[in-house]
């Protein structure tokens, strides 16, 4: 594809994917997608919750088949800036074990105006909890552990 | 020669398993006999093998490298393969 502006050939593909074991460096996401071309940048963090349904959770554990994960994360990315015209955007999503209060996800956008940048973020949350292998458990006060796999959910990739 | 040694050399199919299908079978892999056939055929054999697994996977996908694959296809034993149970990312 040819370059869209100036001399920046691979404007439209701007911005990276992946996952990490350590803390989310939530301000270096979104200064990742800062841009002269840019109007409006949105960040989204997703954070581990202390309580759910009135549960308490001690922490949250993230696994992952991580090459698969990385994969649909970067096709993820790619499908949002081709859908909603963004200038760059970057996916990172943490495993291992996150404390309550800590980031477990973190989505930036950026578009020349914020509508693009907010529509974007939002698909994208949804995009990852349907179709990224990756698995969260609840980590209880006692000592249990509890999988997550939604009933509801469908099986990635169409089955 | 070892009795044990005719066993190692017989094939076998190694499957990656991840979050509760992971707890469910008591690792991180799962091993079935291999001398080919189909991912509904490995489905069957990791159920008669697991059998307090055999729900979750019903409603699981597998994957071969970074794809993933339909019931129908065929899976050689040095394939790269793992069951995908229903996702809670995010």
């Amino acid at each position: 594809m040819s370059g869209t502006r100036g001399d920046a050939p691979t404007q439209r593909h701007a911005g990276h994917a992946g996952c990490v074991c350590h803390a989310i460096d939530t301000a270096r996401v979104l200064a990742a997608v800062g841009s002269i071309d840019a109007g409006g940048n949105v960040l989204f963090v997703g954070t581990a919750r202390g309580t759910t349904d009135g549960a308490v959770t001690h922490a949250l554990n993230y696994d992952a088949h991580e090459p698969l994960a990385v994969a649909t994360l970067d096709a993820l990315r790619q499908d949002a800036i081709a859908r909603f015209g963004l200038v760059a955007c970057v996916v990172v999503h943490r495993l291992g074990t996150v404390l309550p209060g800590e980031a477990c996800v973190a989505v930036a956008a950026s578009a020349p105006h914020r509508a693009a940048a907010f529509a974007a973020a939002e698909w994208l949350m949804a995009a990852i909890k349907r179709d990224v292998p990756i698995w969260k458990a609840e980590e209880r006060p006692d000592g249990r552990r509890e999988w997550l796999h939604p009933e509801s959910a469908p099986r990635p990739g169409g089955g | 020669m070892l009795p044990s040694d005719h066993q190692e050399r017989s094939p076998t199919l190694r499957i990656a398993v991840f979050a509760g299908m992971a707890d469910l079978v008591g690792g991180r892999t799962v091993e079935i006999p291999w001398s080919g056939g189909t991912v509904a055929d490995a489905r069957k054999l990791v159920a008669e093998r697991h059998p307090p697994a055999a729900t979750l996977l019903a409603r699981s996908a597998f994957a071969v490298g970074s794809r993933y694959v339909a019931d129908d296809v065929s899976l050689a034993a040095d394939d790269d393969v793992a069951i995908i149970p229903p996702v809670s990312g995010g």
